[in-house]
């Protein structure tokens, strides 16, 4: 399978006044091309600052401290700031959070398209506008053309979103980065969007990294599930089964705390203490604290991603690699 | 929109109708307007007399209707020291004044703009250290101390630049002069209004800055670099027209500084229009000039604060076509 | 494991740890308590004496920087037009320059929470003719609102009246342009804590409600009061020299850093430099210093510029 992007050994540090701190450690995955990656964790996971880092809008003092990312085999990460401007937008598109503040507020939306479009491709201002009238009208905007010189204020949240959309897709790029693109809008709105986003990438044949950390949106829309934990990765497989068939104690821990219909009746299951800070992370495996089922070599190793079934796992006890300890040793 | 015009509309008619209630206060019970018109020989009788032809034995009401309709119609007194009409007097030195006002508009403008957005853009170089620093000493220094430092270096120890006076005018038509037009009159310009427009234009250069800062910061920026626009537009299409929108409103109540700083200015400069005229009518007492003087500048800072407001939802499209985002207050 | 976590000391708090890793900070903060302390004790720091007139000696008028006098007086920074000691007269000025700007921000600050308070607690009426006033009041320069109160009054009093009441009217005057940024913070904090629960809770169990508000007021409003005090500290000294530069500030009996300035402006031709430009730096070091603090403690009590 040919790979899209290639993130290697990824390492995102942030220098404070009180010490640097590792945000993003050792982190290694794949996009293929066409493929919809989802990038689950909490909040302070290093999701975004993965996102970031990819699109080359690390926010100062935080820095790419060692790793490669690569698209279709180039090296991206390193690239001089003109070169990666003129990926940006055209290669590699990105969608962000809050749609309202994501466009300005003095700009017609036909003017964010039309600059955006003559940024990247060659064609004439008459060209772009119509280019722009089309990318309005697939992400289904009504009445596209009276809404090229509408104001963002004057739009709902959902079309604002479709606009974002629209424009990440305007100059049909092959990866989209998009972090929380659901999580400020209301919930109606949510699953229209993420029909949208699915529709777009069928269309375009655009790979899509979604980072959230919605549950119930990346099982609707995600091929593969990439699990982060304080920073590393910590389970990645094809979605089902990630879902139904978890290796890593954290990725099960998370699955049993969605609410189901299925279950009533019974109490909500919560993992117990939250994830540690950045300046504060025990040795070995970062999740051993609240690990139910912990050893002690997790105390002291940090363990690598290895194979578990379908999945790649970091866990000493989920993967093949750990049975075959136990076997070994009897333990 | 509508409201907010309207809103403010009254507000300036209050402070006007305030201002003007204050002057006539000032003129009709500070002294006796009577003492001051006769001489000291003049009988009772002559005194009462001219106080019935003062009309200042009628109701208080019907006393400030008169003043106010009198006002309207450009009668403002007479003026105790000159002996002028009060309206005359404002009316010579206005010109004056305006000039030296708005030239020092221009200089604080051109530089403080450009500057503001370059230390913006450029955060951390010395270049803009060295200029906030600056900055720094243009607000702590008093006008008159620059004006005064202004005048021994470039007229005392240079001679380059007069240290008084407009030089020559040349009036072109309807009683207004100018000084532009002359040789002598442009050199007399430039020091004034360098002094006046110097405190203006390190506190805009601070503010674009600052405005210019906060809007790197946006969403909107961060998306627009993601959309791998190039740097000048993002800087300049982009977070420029986003830093101008507020700025300029602020930048139209400032002109209200620069009129009340030029009072200061032309004191040091010795310069002839309303402000040497205001420092003189304090001194003396001269209680029409003050009083008209007083709604005059109630008057000017009201009518800048509507204009400001207009501006605003002209250039705002959030306001212009309804939204809930208005102008920042001061 | 657990960590013990100890009750914060105030010497560990950001403010204090800014304040000692800023040089400016500590320069201005330094530079400001010596000036307050020198004009606070003029009469004993000054070496001679400028306001009583009888001392002035004529004859020793506009002597340079060092020079000496008729009768043997050393006279550090020279003499002015009437022979009196420029450093005795600078340091009085100093000192009639803090008397006035610290009256000024303190009798602003008072009026300011007063109204704020008023304000914010009672609402209604009051709230909005305060505020509308308050609105007006912000579109006029400081400068401006002190030279009409004090053109106004002059003009209400006879000569010998105005010149015992002088300064009292120019600190009222300087201070009447100061009061609305204390009255819209205090104002808004009593509007926020008024909605709070505990105040809600308070008046469930009966508890008097501005006793509460009170006792949260304070550390709430303490530090963007200080900031604002001190940035307007060094505003009204400004003012109060420019009136008196104006000729319209401080009786001419009385030092004053600008009076001096302006009697010095005449002989600036003369090549008598030092008589304005000494009063001028003495002044733009004080104020420079002032605002300097005020802007360190702006940045360093404000929370969004937090680095933690």
């Amino acid at each position: 399978m040919t790979s899209l992007l290639s993130v290697e050994h990824l390492r995102v540090e942030i220098p404070t006044r009180r010490g640097t701190l590792l945000a993003v450690d050792d982190l290694s995955f794949d996009v293929a091309e066409g493929e919809v990656l989802g990038m689950v964790g909490e909040t302070g996971a290093g999701k975004s600052l993965t996102g970031n880092a990819i699109i080359g809008l690390l926010d100062p003092p935080a820095r790419i401290a060692a790793g490669r990312i690569g698209l279709r085999g180039r090296r991206i990460d390193d690239l001089p700031a003109e070169a990666m401007r003129h990926l940006r937008g055209k290669e590699i598109g990105a969608v962000f959070q809050d749609p309202l503040t994501s466009l300005n507020p003095l700009l017609t939306v036909g003017r964010h398209l039309t600059q955006t479009i003559l940024t990247h491709l060659d064609m004439s201002p008459s060209q772009a506008r119509a280019r722009a009238l089309k990318m309005l009208t697939e992400v289904g905007i009504p009445a596209a053309r009276e809404r090229l010189d509408s104001y963002p204020h004057q739009l709902s949240g959902g079309m604002r979103q479709r606009v974002v959309l629209a424009l990440a897709f305007a100059c049909d790029p092959t990866l989209v980065v998009a972090d929380e693109p659901t999580t400020a809008l209301d919930v109606s709105v949510q699953a229209q969007v993420i029909e949208l986003l699915k529709r777009m990438c069928r269309e375009h044949g655009t790979a899509v990294l979604l980072i959230t950390h919605d549950m119930g949106v990346i099982a609707d829309t995600a091929d593969r599930i990439a699990v982060m934990y304080a920073g590393r990765l910590v389970e990645i497989g094809p979605t089902r089964s990630v879902l139904n068939a978890a290796s890593h104690p954290y990725t099960q821990g998370l699955m049993a705390s969605i609410p189901s219909m299925r279950r009533r009746g019974v109490a909500l299951a919560q993992i117990e203490g939250s994830m540690p800070r950045l300046d504060a992370m025990p040795a070995g495996c970062a999740f051993h604290p609240r690990c139910p089922v912990k050893v002690e070599r997790c105390t002291r190793e940090r363990p690598d991603l290895a194979p578990a079934g379908a999945s790649d796992v970091a866990c000493w006890l989920s993967s093949t690699t750990a049975t075959e300890d136990q076997v070994r040793h009897g333990g | 929109m509508g409201m907010l015009v309207l809103n403010r509309l009254s507000q300036t008619v209050l402070v006007v109708l305030v201002a003007a209630l204050v002057s006539f206060t000032l003129i009709r019970y500070v002294g006796d307007p009577v003492n001051n018109m006769v001489g000291q020989s003049a009988t009772l009788a002559d005194r009462a007399a001219m106080r019935q032809q003062l009309g200042l034995d009628d109701p208080v009401l019907v006393q400030f209707a008169r003043f106010l309709n009198d006002a309207a119609h450009g009668d403002l007194g007479i003026s105790y020291r000159y002996a002028q009409q009060v309206s005359a007097l404002l009316k010579e030195r206005l010109p004056a004044t305006l000039e030296l006002s708005v030239c020092a508009m221009l200089i604080a403008v051109l530089l403080g703009v450009p500057l503001g957005v370059w230390t913006a853009l450029h955060r951390g170089s010395v270049v803009s250290q060295v200029l906030l620093a600056g900055s720094l000493m243009g607000i702590a220094l008093p006008t008159f101390v620059i004006g005064i430092i202004f005048i021994l270096i470039f007229s005392v120890w240079l001679g380059w630049l007069p240290a008084f006076g407009r030089g020559a005018v040349v009036d072109i038509g309807g009683g207004w002069t100018t000084g532009l037009l002359t040789a002598s009159g442009i050199k007399a310009l430039i020091l004034p209004s360098l002094t006046l427009g110097l405190f203006q234009m390190t506190l805009i250069m601070r503010l674009v800055r600052a405005e210019m800062l906060e809007v790197m910061r946006t969403d909107f920026i961060k998306f627009a670099r993601a959309r791998g626009l190039a740097n000048v537009i993002v800087n300049y299409d982009h977070a420029l027209r986003n830093t101008l929108v507020p700025v300029i409103t602020i930048i139209g109540l400032q002109f209200g500084n620069i009129f009340a700083f030029s009072i200061i200015v032309e004191t040091v400069f010795q310069w002839p229009g309303l402000g040497l005229l205001v420092i003189q009518a304090i001194q003396f007492s001269d209680v029409p000039l003050l009083a008209a003087y007083l709604v005059l500048i109630a008057l000017c800072f009201a009518l800048i604060n509507l204009a400001v407001d207009l501006l605003y939802s002209a250039i705002d499209p959030r306001v212009r076509r309804g939204g809930a985002a208005g102008p920042k207050t001061a | 494991m657990s960590e013990e976590v100890a009750a914060p000391r105030w010497r560990d708090s950001d403010l204090v740890h800014d304040f000692v890793h800023s040089p400016v900070a500590i320069v201005s903060v330094a530079v400001t308590l010596i000036l307050l302390v020198v004009g606070a004790g003029a009469s004993f720091v000054a070496p001679y004496d400028v306001i009583n007139p009888a001392v002035a000696n004529v004859i020793d008028a506009r002597l340079p920087p060092g020079a000496e006098g008729l009768a043997g007086q050393h006279y550090w920074l020279g003499t002015d037009p009437q022979g009196r000691d420029m450093l005795s007269a600078i340091i009085f000025g100093l000192r009639m320059s803090l008397l006035v700007g610290l009256s000024s921000v303190a009798l602003a600050a008072v009026v300011g929470i007063a109204l704020g308070l008023v304000s914010g607690y009672f609402g209604g009426l009051a709230d909005a003719v305060i505020m509308r006033i308050a609105d007006v009041q912000l579109s006029f320069p400081a400068i401006l609102i002190a030279l009409m109160i004090d053109g106004i009054t002059r003009t209400l009093m006879n000569r010998d009246l105005h010149e015992r009441l002088a300064i009292p009217v120019l600190i009222f005057a300087i201070s009447a342009s100061f009061w609305v940024q204390y009255a819209r913070v205090v104002r808004g904090i009593v509007l926020v804590e008024r909605g709070k629960e505990y105040v809600l809770a308070a008046k469930v169990t009966g508890v008097a409600t501005p006793r509460i508000i009170a006792s949260h007021l304070l550390p709430n409003a303490l530090g963007p009061v200080l900031v604002i005090a001190t940035i307007n500290l060094a505003l009204a000294i400004l003012t109060e020299s420019t009136l008196s530069f104006l000729g319209v500030g401080v009786p001419p009996t009385q030092p004053s850093l600008g009076s001096l300035i302006r009697i010095g402006n005449e002989f600036l031709f003369s090549g008598n430099w030092w008589i304005s430009m000494i009063p001028a730096a003495v002044l733009v070091l004080l104020s420079l210093a002032v605002n300097l603090v005020g802007d360190w403690l702006r940045d360093a009590l404000n929370p969004k510029l937090s680095t933690a």
